[in-house]
């Protein structure tokens, strides 16, 4: 954990220099949006491979499957709630608006 | 986006089931490592491209902090009370909401309290984890961007991180990173504490 963590932050990092700099031409920026896109869509297929390829997963999905689904969609409805309430603390509705890209 | 999302994903689980071998499980790791190594660069390059992120944060300072406090409320509170309609006791019901969408970690900390509460903690969290990646892009659009980190938990560092610097802006995505640090970090913590509750 800490050592991933020091390499997702330095990879953040490195990412953030290069972009805040414009080190990449304005090709490679135009295309960035489309590569990402394809690097996600592969990550997010292997990471449901490894989820076919999990007999434990597939063989408790039947027997426990509704009840981890009922746990997992009350605990994501109540986050988000309460993240809800407390946004006006932290940011505008305005503001958010402004910074979208 | 989510119906590319869910498709990735299902098309995954299909051809992982039926097509391959278990032995490829193996092979795996090091292409989701690399995979995820490259989107956080490029997740890197994207806040950087905005240069106003880091004043906007000063600005909320350490107000931030409220989302992962109030992320663990949520997730652990849910989970009570969805275990309440399943009849679970409170304590466990909350340990598997504790997990934070850290499937793996969640499951093998309880797995020397009861092997069946580990398996429901695992795949409550794969769930969740699922349905995060699928729902973000339309709670940013539909709810708000802070919101949007919420489903994500711990993951909201690493697995997640790539979709909600896609759906929110780069602003969102650097509060997402900080909250998925200080959840990830938890998790190995309140898991034990819901339990022993």
């Amino acid at each position: 954990m800490g050592l991933r963590l020091i390499l997702y932050l330095a990879l953040l990092i490195i990412g953030g220099m290069i972009g805040y700099k414009d080190l990449m031409g304005e090709k490679f920026n135009s295309k960035l949006g489309i590569i990402q896109n394809i690097c996600l869509l592969f990550l997010l297929f292997i990471m449901g491979i490894r989820i076919g390829l999990d007999d434990k997963v597939i063989s408790s999905f039947f027997t426990i499957g509704i009840k981890a689904l009922f746990l997992a969609v009350f605990s994501i409805v109540f986050s988000i709630f309460f993240v809800r309430l407390v946004r006006k603390f932290i940011i505008t509705d305005e503001e958010e608006k402004s910074h979208e890209s | 986006m989510s119906l590319k999302i869910i498709l990735s994903v299902g098309l995954g689980i299909g051809v992982g089931y039926f097509l391959l071998p278990s032995c490829f499980f193996q092979y795996t790791d090091i292409v989701i490592d690399v995979g995820l190594c490259l989107l956080l660069f490029f997740v890197g390059i994207d806040i950087g491209k905005q240069k106003n992120v880091f004043s906007n944060l000063k600005k909320m300072g350490f107000k931030i902090l409220l989302v992962p406090l109030m992320i663990i409320v949520g997730s652990i509170i849910g989970s009570i009370v969805g275990g309440f309609f399943l009849k679970m006791p409170i304590n466990e019901a909350g340990a598997v909401g504790a997990g934070l969408g850290w499937y793996s970690l969640s499951a093998m900390i309880l797995a020397s309290y009861s092997n069946e509460l580990s398996a429901i903690a695992f795949l409550t969290n794969v769930f969740r984890e699922i349905i995060a990646l699928i729902i973000v892009p339309t709670v940013a659009n539909r709810i708000g961007f802070l919101e949007s980190i919420a489903p994500c938990g711990a993951t909201a560092m690493d697995t997640s991180l790539p979709i909600i610097s896609k759906s929110t802006n780069s602003q969102t995505a650097v509060v997402a990173f900080i909250t998925g640090v200080i959840l990830s970090t938890l998790v190995p913590i309140l898991v034990p504490i819901m339990l022993n509750i």
